[in-house]
């Protein structure tokens, strides 16, 4: 092929779309709503991960240190608790800021502990922060077998029931999406196959006239092409909108509930080019799928 | 003189069953003008399937312009097209294509430069009188000048033979004439005409060959009184 004739149809792609705007104004129309529907799926399914995963955070393992322990000797286990896998932070309280803690609760009593400043019963603690629940038990049985480790409190039960409910979400997730993705590929490659079978006897006129198979694919994969990429901008724009607002309502919510919610939701920033770059290989996928398999069978003339 | 349709001992049956040509020996030279006429069903459009390679047949050899079609390799279908004119009953132009666009398209497959296309169009639209159909769509315009559109878009990549499927059936009797009177026109060129038709008073009109077939079978060849 020269590049005149490359040129032609590149131009010959394009004027299809406007030539059979209905068709093509349909197909971008369905391609919109299937990526939407799928963009919101995954964002939903994204949001509800960060979410859990915030809430998961809240849990902390209350790691209790022996009296014996001096100061040094406390601080050091800090290195050893954050050197266990599973660990994501430690926050370490001496005895006497535990004291104080205490002290400081009690607010106008507080002349009650002075007696104990001499003789301090508490015990150092560390706030221990887990990656993942789900292996919690795991590591408390890991922190008890440590020593100078007085005693561990997890929230065990908790611990299993966030994990179960975080399973749910994910597994919910990932199938809307699945669900959303096959249907999304079956309604596509419908409209692609009625957008062709409309035009099988403009294809067949050009194979009349001595048109190559390729000569009539080509124009047909620059359009797909277009009206892919289209939809794929459109679908990115509307959602980046709709999400927006949505953030803008969430952001102004009463309920503490959606507060919290809000401030642990996913920027769109974040996701924004991974959802782009998704978007446009579909379309274009679409496209060139339409051009190579559906053409085809109207080529046999 | 030289042949430019060989049918040998040419028979076709379809999968269902239909036997739609037996034993036909057939031979066109270069420059005739041929009527091929015949009751439908009569296996003419068999025939012209056969002509332009989208059906070969069950038995025999087909040979048009120096190409086997019986042979011949699927990608090579293109090129052997691009060496015939054909015009169908039905006219199949693209309906999103302006008459112009139309007729350079079949330029276009051919792969010859931009600036031939945009001389030689307009001098076979001047040359059949739709000058001024140019930026109209086919479904704009009479059927007539669709025809002659048709005949543009056949004539455009100046083919040693046109086919022409029933060209006259879609259009109104007063311009059947005028149609076959430019197929006339371009045969005097020299071009090779093949022509279907079941019009017997148009057949009449003009001293050409004429060729029957009947089930399947020739039952006539006549030659034009010139020849």
């Amino acid at each position: 092929m020269s590049l005149g004739s490359v040129k032609y149809l590149i131009g010959e792609g394009a004027r299809n779309i406007r030539a059979n705007r209905q068709m093509s104004i349909a197909s971008i129309g369905v391609l919109v709503a299937c990526m939407l529907l799928i963009g919101a799926a995954v964002l939903f399914s994204l949001n509800a991960d960060a979410v859990m995963g915030y809430i998961e955070s809240q849990n902390d393992v209350v790691v209790f240190v022996v009296d014996e322990a001096d100061e040094e000797e406390a601080e050091g286990l800090g290195e050893t608790l954050s050197a266990i896998e599973n660990v994501s932070s430690v926050r370490y309280i001496s005895r006497s800021e535990a004291l104080e803690g205490q002290m400081e609760r009690l607010g106008n009593s507080a002349y009650l502990m002075d007696a104990l400043r001499e003789d301090n019963p508490l015990p150092a603690t560390y706030y221990v922060k887990v990656k993942d629940l789900e292996f919690l038990a795991d590591t408390v049985a890991k922190i008890q077998a440590l020593d100078l480790v007085l005693e561990v409190n997890s929230p065990t039960d908790m611990a299993a029931t966030m994990v179960g409910i975080k399973k749910a979400v994910n597994l919910g997730g990932t199938a809307i999406v699945a669900i959303l993705g096959a249907v999304s590929i079956l309604i596509v490659s419908n409209t692609i196959k009625l957008t062709i079978f409309n035009r099988r006897r403009e294809i067949s006129i050009m194979k009349y006239v001595g048109a190559t198979d390729s000569f009539i694919r080509f124009p047909f994969l620059v359009e797909g092409v277009i009206i892919g990429l289209c939809s794929a901008l459109l679908a990115f724009g509307l959602l980046w909108v709709g999400y927006y607002y949505l953030m803008d309502w969430m952001s102004a919510a009463t309920s503490s509930w959606l507060q919290l919610a809000y401030q642990h939701l996913i920027r769109f920033e974040d996701i924004a080019y991974r959802m782009l770059g998704g978007f446009c290989g579909a379309g274009a996928a679409f496209g060139v799928a339409g051009a190579l398999f559906f053409v085809g069978r109207y080529l046999k003339v | 003189m030289e042949a430019i349709i060989t049918f040998k001992d040419v028979s076709k049956t379809y999968e269902s069953g239909t036997h739609a040509l037996h034993h036909i020996s057939l031979h066109v030279d270069k420059g005739e003008f041929v009527f091929i006429v015949g009751p439908s069903g009569a296996g003419k459009s068999t025939l012209i399937k056969m002509l332009l390679r989208e059906e070969t047949p069950t038995k025999g050899t087909v040979l048009v312009n120096g190409y086997n079609l019986c042979t011949m390799k699927r990608r090579h279908i293109p090129a052997f097209r691009r060496t015939i004119g054909v015009v169908f009953q039905d006219f199949r132009l693209i309906p999103t294509m302006t008459v112009y666009e139309n007729v350079a398209f079949a330029m276009q497959v051919t792969n010859v430069s931009t600036k031939y296309i945009r001389r030689r169009v307009p001098y076979i639209l001047d040359l059949l009188g739709l000058a001024k159909k140019a930026r109209s769509y086919p479904p704009e315009i009479s059927g007539g000048e669709q025809q002659r559109v048709a005949l543009a878009r056949a004539l455009v990549n100046n083919p040693a033979l046109i086919i022409a499927d029933e060209p006259t059936g879609n259009i109104d009797p007063e311009l059947s004439y005028e149609i076959v009177e430019l197929l006339n026109e371009i045969n005097r060129c020299g071009t090779t005409i093949v022509m279907v038709t079941h019009e017997h008073g148009l057949v009449a009109q003009f001293d050409h060959r004429v060729i029957g077939i009947e089930k399947g079978r020739i039952t006539l060849d006549r030659g034009g009184k010139q020849q």
